[in-house]
């Protein structure tokens, strides 16, 4: 599980008519030039397909996409170039960035406010099978390197965490937090 | 999982011996690079071979919609020239003949989840290709696929592509045979073959079943073989109607017959002559007339086939050529359940629309093919797993790609219908309208094309949604017309043999570039592209609805009796179409309406800026390079395994590379030399040595080697040995560069 590298967390957006494929794809295109901390490529669109990335923004550490898979719309961060750091702080990065993102779209000003995520509900997935298989010891090898990152994001509120064990899945976490704050509050939060 | 550390070692013993040695040596080949250690270009070659293809961007440089911003991967390393080696690529993974297991599919969605981006598109020749992949992933990538049987090897650059035939082979109506068995041997046959190696473009096989349908598309490739039965002596044999010289690209071909019936067992042999006639004589200099197709035009198809034939006679015999006839039925699919008539079953709201254009009878009673619709050739890996599951649940997984970028079910029950048609509606996957006039076909074009010019998959969706919302009730003679769109000339939205084709170009208006697309009318599908389109005039992306819109209307209200699309655009005439397109060619100012400067599917204004260097041509590189070259790499390799202390392996590895350099240079003059070491070795010497054309002193450590092969083994003489080897590989170099003859100089 060490080894693991490729980390996805989604979060869930509020009111998933609050944000369409065509004002992501026109806000991703405008993130590329205007995101020099990292690398960013370019937008494909992926709005004719039904269970999916709706639009992704390719970047070369990480992308990043307006995801509708299961019909549960949300900004979906894929971590895909290795990290720095130990697992738990390579998490702590992931949820990190993921979290930016999310804020970013809140505070678009072409939004007008209307964008916010879901407060304390991620989905996290291991996105390599080889070294985190879809497994009760998978799942508790991941769990125990989430759990510092969990209690520094959720300032050591309760929260829950739920596996769904499909073998054709990738491993994966359902984590919720009914007493989360915001998406500032737990960048903050893990910033502390 | 096992506890295995890498894929490698997880998919040990699992992958055919052959493939798993040829990743790792494309994962050395990967690393000599990396390490400056392999030249740009031969490096690009190798990598094309094994299916990896650079993509849109990967100069390092991106148009924003005011500028060009430089993209600011890390590193300067390059994977081929103008290439840059953290840009994401394509991959492109070869089906032949469209064919699929449940296994393929859910593994095809894994390495689409954990490398690309979870989407995975069908290409125009039953390819699969996912994007955004990077270099370092694609072994682990291989090597997933390999363990279950399927390949990338020669998916792209200079070599025999996907060998491609009709999804309904095996269930078609009409069909003569199954093309199935000749489809896959050839493909067998041909993949890595030594005749294949050195052609200076790209070539294209497909197989069809009829004569009269659209099946393979036989006439626009580079060859084409249509099934046929001849009555000889009593009997009746099976063969092929075979053509060559067809291709699309700038400059479409019809392919010309080079014999109408070639015994099955000649199949083979004969591929393999063109090949060498090919490799021999085709274009090596100018990439534009490469391809067979200007060998073809260029000698006649008389001395083209006479050469053919004169090659066919010199051929060592090989017993895979017959081979495969002692197993034909090993390709033929058993049905899961027993057949059964659907006898007005009842179903679902839109089950009606969906059976009338998405299910095909078989010629087996009681079964169908189902087609499942993939706008714009795209499927998630999720619903491709769950694709996977309904193919082992209603048919005994029998599930091909199609040259119109869907998929096939074949073999299910028709009162199963119904049903799938539900699980289908689930999954998003049940649109209707299959091979119709929404049915639209687009390569990839501006999205993640180098050589895209204009969006051609953002024009498709328009015109998939425009028309798809008229489903059902478009005129009957409209609904059967074909769209099929290129983002550039090169034709691989196969817009030649459309009834309408478009492929992107542009237009300067008051010195703004404005994407345009040229309008492509009256080709044929059907008679396996039995003839091209003729381009009408090009016109602004954002009127090209509106084209398709009034060309329609005016085929409803001007044709006559059962008048096909071409025979109208015939008897109307070019001068009339150009009349009735006339006013849509009309751009206003950008001051007036700045939205025609956009292109369908981009917020960006229209450039030509991101206009990169395709790498569809491949590097011309000759065969004796890439050998000298893999020599070269097995020294490497034999410094591994003496730094392993493996020394005895060390050694014969180095002598293996010695042996494959000095045969790379005796190929040159004596193209069929065996591999026998002793042949080689006496050949190298009686070509190389004595005509002093090799380094005497280099020459020498191979025949040392030779006549005297060590005993024991220590640490002193195989280092020495080693850097031997590597002596002679420069020599080889050397050498080469004496005799070779400049590319396209024969041609």
């Amino acid at each position: 599980m060490e080894a693991l590298q490729r980390i996805n967390l989604k979060f869930y957006l509020e009111d998933p008519a609050s944000l369409s494929a065509q004002e992501a794809f026109r806000i991703f295109n405008s993130w590329i030039p205007t995101t020099p901390a990292e690398v960013l490529i370019d937008v494909a669109d992926y709005s004719h397909l039904a269970d999916g990335p709706l639009t992704l923004l390719v970047g070369h550490e990480a992308n990043y996409s307006l995801d509708n898979h299961h019909a549960e719309l949300g900004l979906l961060y894929s971590r895909k170039q290795p990290a720095d750091g130990d697992l738990t702080q390579r998490l702590a990065s992931a949820f990190t960035a993921a979290l930016t993102a999310c804020r970013r779209l809140e505070e678009e000003p072409s939004l007008a406010g209307n964008v916010t995520f879901r407060r304390g509900d991620v989905l996290l997935v291991a996105n390599d099978r080889l070294n985190a298989p879809n497994d009760e010891a998978g799942e508790n090898a991941l769990r125990a390197a989430l759990a510092p990152v969990l209690a520094q994001l959720f300032a050591d509120a309760e929260y829950t965490v739920e596996r769904d064990p499909a073998p054709q899945l990738r491993l994966n976490l359902r984590i919720r937090c009914p007493a989360a704050a915001n998406t500032a509050a737990l960048l903050g939060n893990l910033a502390a | 999982m096992g506890a295995a550390s890498s894929w490698k070692e997880q998919l040990a013993g699992q992958m055919p011996a052959e493939l798993a040695g040829e990743i790792d040596t494309f994962e050395t080949q990967i690393h000599l690079r990396k390490q400056g250690k392999m030249e740009e270009k031969l490096f690009a070659e190798t990598r094309l071979r094994r299916g990896v293809y650079g993509q849109r961007y990967d100069n390092g440089q991106r148009y924003d919609g005011t500028q060009t911003q430089q993209i600011h991967f890390p590193e300067h390393q390059t994977k081929g020239p103008d290439t840059v080696w953290h840009a994401p690529g394509m991959m492109r993974i070869k089906i032949p003949f469209g064919g699929l297991t449940a296994q393929q599919m859910e593994v095809l969605a894994d390495v689409a989840e954990e490398y690309s981006e979870e989407i995975l598109h069908v290409t125009t020749r039953q390819d699969f290709q996912i994007h955004f992949v990077h270099l370092e992933d694609t072994p682990d990538l291989m090597r997933r696929l390999a363990a279950v049987g399927i390949t990338t090897r020669e998916a792209c650059g200079n070599s025999v592509r996907n060998v491609t035939a009709c999804p309904l082979s095996g269930v078609c109506r009409t069909e003569t045979f199954d093309v199935t068995p000749y489809a896959q041997a050839a493909m067998r046959f041909l993949l890595g073959h030594p005749d294949c190696q050195d052609f200076g473009r790209k070539f294209k096989i497909a197989f069809s079943g009829c004569q009269h349908e659209a099946c393979g598309l036989t006439n626009m490739h580079d060859l084409g073989g249509i099934a046929a039965v001849k009555t000889i002596d009593g009997q009746e044999k099976r063969g092929f109607a075979l053509y060559v010289g067809g291709g699309l690209g700038a400059v479409p071909h019809q392919a010309q017959l080079f014999d109408e019936f070639i015994p099955a067992e000649e199949l083979l042999p004969i591929a393999q002559a063109i090949a060498r006639v090919f490799a021999r004589l085709g274009e090596k200099k100018n990439r534009n007339r490469a391809r067979i197709k200007f060998l073809v035009a260029k000698l006649g198809i008389e001395e083209f086939r006479r050469l053919v034939w004169e090659e066919r006679a010199i051929l060592p015999a090989d017993p895979r050529w017959t081979a495969f006839l002692d197993d034909l039925h090993a390709t033929d699919e058993q049905p899961l359940k027993p057949g059964q008539a659907l006898n007005g079953a009842v179903a679902s709201a839109g089950f009606a629309e969906w059976h009338r254009t998405n299910v095909y009878a078989q010629r087996q009673e009681g079964y169908a093919v189902a087609t499942v619709v993939l706008p714009l050739g795209d499927i998630t890996s999720t619903q491709l797993r769950s694709l996977a599951a309904i193919s082992r649940h209603y048919v005994r997984e029998t599930v091909r790609t199609t040259v119109e970028q869907n998929l096939v079910l074949r073999w299910v029950r028709q009162t199963d219908l119904p049903h799938l048609y539900d699980e289908l509606v689930g999954l998003g996957l049940a649109e209707s309208g299959a091979g119709t006039i929404a049915d639209v076909t687009a390569c990839p074009g501006t999205d993640t094309c180098k050589l895209g010019i204009a969006s051609s998959r953002g024009l498709a969706a328009q015109l998939r949604q425009r028309l798809g919302e008229e489903n059902g009730q478009l005129n009957e003679a409209v609904e059967a017309l074909r769209i099929k769109i290129s983002g550039c000339f090169n034709s691989c939205g196969q817009h030649h043999a459309a009834d309408i084709g478009f492929y992107g170009n542009s237009r300067k208006i008051n010195g703004i570039t404005v994407p345009h697309f040229q309008v492509v009318l009256g080709g044929q599908w059907r008679e396996n592209a039995g003839s091209f389109g003729l381009a009408t005039g090009a016109v602004p992306s954002k009127n090209i609805p509106e084209v398709v819109a009034r060309l329609a209307k005016h085929f409803v209200a001007e044709r006559t009796a059962d008048e096909t699309f071409k025979g109208f655009i015939t008897r109307i005439g070019k001068r009339q179409v150009k009349a009735m397109l006339e006013d849509l060619t009309q751009v206003p100012s950008h001051e007036e309406n700045s939205w025609y400067y956009q292109d369908w599917g981009d917020t960006r204004e229209f450039t030509m800026d991101d206009l990169g260097k395709g790498e569809c041509a491949g590097e011309v590189v000759s065969i004796t390079t890439m050998e000298i070259a893999a020599a070269e790499r097995e020294v490497f390799e034999a410094q591994v395994a003496f730094d392993e202390g493996q020394l005895a392996a060390a050694w014969q590895t180095a002598l293996g590379a010695m042996l494959r350099a000095a045969r790379a240079l005796v190929k040159e003059q004596f193209y069929d030399v065996p591999e026998t070491p002793e042949v080689v070795v006496a050949e190298f010497r009686a070509r190389f040595y004595d005509s002093e054309l090799f380094s005497p002193k280099f020459a020498n450590y191979l025949f040392a080697a030779h006549q005297d092969p060590p005993g024991e083994l220590t640490k002193a003489p195989v280092h020495r040995f080693i850097e031997e080897a590597q002596l002679f590989i420069e020599g080889a170099y050397t050498c080469y560069d004496k005799i070779a003859v400049p590319a396209g100089a024969t041609a």
